[in-house]
């Protein structure tokens, strides 16, 4: 193409003009960038030297024979933890723990959540009383377990009033219900208050319409106030599962590093395991009970996405 | 760009992963190093002759003065004196002072004139008329003595101005800057005089007083036992009582000594080394540990500062026989770049075992090219420590060389932590079969061999051969059988309900716990039975052993049955024999296979990490222990603890302890005299010389041991223990109780398998 030499020119210093501008535009890019990496820098170094790299050294320690020899063995200690009896009975006590204290701890908080919503006597005493546990440090907790539940306990002295035999509750069967009601007990107040939040913000005139509509008490639950807060129930639901896995602590301060085998979780499993030095065994447990929350927590989400989509537009 | 970003990104992260890593790795330096010197050891003769004692030791400048104490044969009896020694010059003066006779030296120290105080009793023994001893009559005298030439410039008795009984032992004397004079009882009594020998006050302490120093300042301090550790509290002469403890001097119960500071208030000497403190700022420097010096502080008997910033130290070193000789240790600054460096072998323990200590001493002091430096995991916390030298021990701190003793060789060695051995002893020339087979095997594993003992001892348990004829052991039912059968009124010399249920299960764990199929037996008959053998026995609490008869009286009347026991000695076994009055059976504790005698080392037993860096040396130091040199020096003339390992020294211990010594009486006839005396509880006998019988039983025995003895499963004896203690108390059932415990340990035993 030809132009003529003045538009030529014209052209051309038009051209140098937006290179220069844009490089201008570039270099502030730039600039903001490696600002912006810098500010990132320390938090991005703490996630990669905290959570990161450990990760990457649990997975590495779950694939080699043992941190002395490192010899690679894939999916050996997987393998072996997967068909240890110990490993099995408490993954199966966590997952029948976690199935019975979650929707427990859950659905008994919404319904204190909904009793102490309506018109009742006593609401702000009430509401102190299910925090309280709260704020009782764990050890303390346990030493009221152990007072109420031990052998010669607190229990069995009532029970002995009705001429009902001694039961060994921490030492039995009744164990894991034992720990049910402690867990119930010491997150009841907590989820409780996140469902009180979650109910004062359910906007107000779609109450009322519903009312004016002549929908059933029931109708409202169902239809407005669940929907309203099924984000609310998720995040309880995930908290209330994080929880059920920490009881171990409560469990441990009870009966130390073996209980009774009702008792024994998987931080129990873990724990020992890392106690012992066996860090592969640990690793391996570690990195599927990881697993395993993952694709629970995934299902919580695509549920919570699927029943909470139309309330959050 | 993006390539860039992602190197970043790996570099950081490879970066920190690299700077974890061999941070765990980093050896830890010896803190005078890192201050650019270091603490050396040069010794020199002790120029005093004839002393087989030194009493009391008292410094003025850099001469020190003592009384020793030598037995004179031809007079039969100690002979006292008293030198003065200039340290300096490594010079000895025996100073012209005779003590009289019956008379003993309490204490000495400097006084305000610098003259020598010596507290000395003198007693007098009263006879009847058949020269029998009625009493002692003592008095206490002061005098002062001449430090240049040792005469006498005063004398006084202070009997009367104390006013104590006659029979008072003074165990602490010392002078404070003003001259008041200050007295140490055995029972925590504290006596003052002034200058003048008045009596100023007493003053009594709580607890028992462990030291009495003058510090540079010219105050008294004393050192007792109190509820935190050994405090240091000042003696308030003008209060008339003893001041608060002293704060940042220590917070352990060590066994410390104390002498006044030449910069400092004190110089303190303890197990680990040595420190300066400074009393009016509280601080302490600490000069050196004893082992990085060289010095076993077992040894240590003085300790003293010299003008030149020296620090002198009496050592006084035993031989097995018991045998010593005093030298003096002087301990000085050297700037590190003067001192060859060597490669550091770390040595791994919970605790050091004085065999090896000496052992390490005597390598650090020839060997040119390593040199091992110790870390004692348990000295303060025993359970946080074995958690750290376990996490040491499978991570990049692992140390060189490491102590058994406290650990299961086994799941170490399968981790693959420890070193074969078998091949370096091969390339040493050292032959497995020099040594006795089946206690160098004790830490075999598959044709491995992961530790060595170089001495070992057995344990058993003792029972009359009368009642189990030649049986080399018994399970848990066979003792039962024979404890309901014989009835005897007490089954062991200690006994509990704990320690009989303890006894039954300990090496008889295999019994319940099947490790290979992973199952348990505790809900099963046999222990049960256990359970309810043991509580027949009185609890912990409730057990006084004092109201027993002595226990040879017990085993001579059939009334006791068992005695657990070890067989470290060819006299020891002879005492045993020689207690039950009858031939014995080592039957050892109850086990499935039969198998109770269990071996135990005797000098601590010694691994090779397979990471260390430098093996050789590693071996080099552990095959010291193997030699010939070293395992003759375990022969003891007098019996002592534990056999040496190796065959020829064992067989020479034997021939000592067949070997007969003589007199020869009034008639020139040969009469064989005991070897030495042995007592057990109300029982006390001379050895004679062993027969070849007895010396072959003996062989049997170590020959039929198989095992080493391991520390019992921590995890399962603290079930057990929790879970019993309602069916002690009455509150259970045995059956109730086994079944419990069955559940908690196959959790265990499922999670280990």
């Amino acid at each position: 193409m030809h132009f003529p030499k003045s538009r030529k020119k014209e052209k051309n210093l038009q051209f140098v003009k937006e290179n220069k501008k844009r490089s201008g535009s570039n270099r502030r890019t730039r600039k903001g960038k490696l600002i912006s990496i810098g500010y990132l820098f320390p938090s991005a170094a703490g996630v990669l030297l905290f959570f990161v790299l450990p990760f990457l050294i649990v997975i590495y320690y779950s694939v080699v024979d043992n941190p002395i020899s490192n010899q690679f063995v894939f999916l050996d200690n997987y393998v072996m933890v997967f068909q240890n009896a110990a490993f099995q009975q408490a993954a199966r006590n966590t997952l029948m723990f976690s199935l019975v204290a979650v929707p427990l701890a859950v659905v008994l908080s919404l319904f204190l959540a909904m009793m102490l919503e309506s018109r009742i006597p006593f609401k702000s005493q009430f509401r102190t009383f299910f925090l309280s546990p709260m704020m009782v440090p764990i050890a303390s907790i346990v030493l009221i377990w152990q007072v109420l539940f031990h052998y010669n306990g607190m229990v069995n002295e009532v029970l002995g009033v009705f001429h009902i035999d001694k039961i060994d509750w921490l030492n039995s069967n009744y164990a894991q219900v034992v720990i049910v009601i402690l867990f119930l007990w010491k997150n009841l107040g907590y989820n409780m208050i996140l469902f009180m939040a979650a109910l004062s913000s359910i906007p107000k005139d779609i109450l009322e319409v519903a009312v004016l509509e002549s929908a059933t008490p029931f109708q409202i639950f169902w239809h407005i106030k669940l929907r309203y807060m099924s984000s609310t129930i998720l995040f309880v639901t995930i908290m209330s599962l994080i929880n059920s896995f920490k009881v171990f602590r409560e469990i441990y301060l009870l009966k130390g590093e073996y209980p009774y085998d009702t008792m024994y979780m998987l931080q129990h499993f873990m724990n020992n395991t890392f106690s012992r030095l066996d860090y592969q065994k640990m690793s391996a447990a570690a990195i599927m009970m990881a697993i395993v929350m993952v694709i629970i927590i995934g299902i919580l989400f695509l549920t919570e996405n699927y029943f909470g989509k139309d309330v959050e537009g | 760009m993006k390539k860039m970003k992602k190197f970043i990104a790996a570099a950081i992260a490879a970066g920190t992963m690299m700077m974890l890593l061999f941070g765990c790795g980093k050896r830890e330096e010896q803190q005078n190093e890192t201050k650019g010197y270091v603490w050396v050891s040069e010794y020199a003769d002790f120029n005093v002759e004839e002393c087989d004692w030194i009493d009391e030791v008292v410094t003025l400048g850099d001469e020190c003065y003592f009384s020793t104490s030598r037995y004179d044969e031809e007079k039969e009896q100690s002979v006292t004196s008293l030198y003065k020694y200039n340290l300096l010059e490594n010079k000895a003066e025996k100073l012209n002072f005779d003590l009289e006779e019956n008379s003993s030296i309490y204490g000495m120290a400097v006084n305000a004139d610098g003259n020598l105080a010596m507290l000395i009793n003198q007693y007098e023994y009263v006879e009847d008329e058949e020269g029998n001893v009625t009493d002692v009559n003592s008095k206490m005298q002061l005098c002062i003595v001449s430090p240049s030439d040792g005469a006498l410039i005063d004398s006084k008795e202070i009997t009367e101005v104390l006013d104590v009984p006659q029979e008072t032992y003074f165990q602490y004397f010392s002078i404070d800057g003003q001259g008041n004079l200050y007295l140490a009882d055995g029972d925590s009594k504290i006596y003052i005089l002034n200058k003048d020998i008045q009596k100023v006050c007493e003053i009594s302490i709580e607890g028992w007083i462990n030291n009495m120093v003058t510090s540079k300042e010219g105050d008294v301090y004393i050192a007792i036992y109190g509820n935190e550790g050994m405090e240091l509290k000042k003696v308030d002469v003008a209060a008339k009582k003893i001041g608060e403890p002293v704060q940042g001097l220590s917070e352990g119960y060590g066994n410390f000594t104390f002498r006044t500071g030449v910069e400092k208030s004190l110089l303190v000497s303890s197990n680990d080394g040595v420190l300066t403190f400074d009393i009016q700022s509280q601080t302490k420097e600490d000069l050196f540990k004893w082992l990085d010096v060289d010095i076993n502080s077992d040894d240590v008997n003085q300790v003293g500062e010299l003008s030149d910033g020296r620090i002198w130290a009496i050592i006084r070193e035993y031989d097995r026989d018991y045998n010593s000789s005093y030298q003096l240790a002087f301990l000085s600054k050297k700037d590190a770049s003067e001192v060859t460096a060597r490669q550091e072998i770390v040595f791994g323990a919970m605790w050091i075992d004085s065999d090896v200590k000496r052992n390490i001493i005597k390598f650090n002091k020839t060997n040119s090219q390593y040199r091992i430096i110790v870390k004692e995991y348990g000295e303060d916390d025993y359970e946080a420590g074995l958690i750290q030298f376990g996490a040491d021990l499978t991570t990049g701190n692992c140390p060189d060389i490491i102590s058994l003793s406290q650990l299961d060789f086994a799941q170490y060695a399968n981790k693959g932590i420890l070193e074969d051995l078998y091949p370096y002893m091969e390339q040493s020339g050292i032959k497995k079969e020099d040594y006795v087979e089946n206690i160098l095997e004790a830490y075999d594993m598959d044709g491995k061999l992961y530790g060595i003992m170089p001495s070992f001892y057995l344990s058993s348990t003792a029972v009359k051969k009368s009642l189990v004829g030649d049986k080399s052991g018994w399970t848990l039912d066979e003792m039962l059988d024979l404890v309901e059968e014989v009835k005897p009124q007490y089954v062991m010399s200690y006994d509990s309900k704990e320690s009989m249920l303890y006894y039954c299960i300990y090496q008889n764990i295999d019994e319940f716990i099947d490790w290979e199929s992973g199952t348990c037996h505790f809900d099963g008959d046999q222990f049960i039975r256990a359970l309810e053998f043991a509580s027949q026995f009185p609890s912990q609490e409730e057990v006084n052993y004092n109201e027993r008869e002595g226990i040879s009286s017990l085993l001579h009347d059939n009334k006791l049955l068992l005695m657990q026991t070890s067989i470290s000695s060819v006299q020891e076994y002879q005492m045993m024999k020689g207690m039950f009055g009858e031939d014995i059976t080592y039957i050892g504790s109850p086990s499935s296979d039969r198998k109770g005698n269990v071996i135990q080392p005797a000098g601590g037993s010694l691994a090779m990490s397979s990471k260390s860096k430098y093996k050789d040396g590693v071996w080099e130091f552990m095959k010291i222990m193997l030699e010939a040199e070293y395992q003759d020096s375990l022969v003891n003339e007098h019996g002592g603890f534990g056999f040496p390992i190796r065959k020829e020294s064992l067989e020479k211990q034997f021939e000592f302890d067949m070997k007969a010594d003589y007199y020869e009486d009034e008639n020139g006839n040969q009469v064989e005299r005991p070897k030495t005396t042995w007592g057990y509880d109300d029982f006390t006998i001379e050895i004679m010389a062993a027969s070849q019988e007895e010396i072959d039983e003996i062989k049997a025995l170590i020959t039929s041991a198989e095992k080493v003895s391991e520390n019992a499963d921590q995890q399962v004896t603290n079930i057990i223990t929790e879970e019993t203690e309602p069916f002690f108390k009455g509150q259970k059932s045995a059956a109730e109780v086994a079944g419990v415990i069955q559940n908690r340990v196959q959790i265990y035993v499922n999670e280990n398998k």
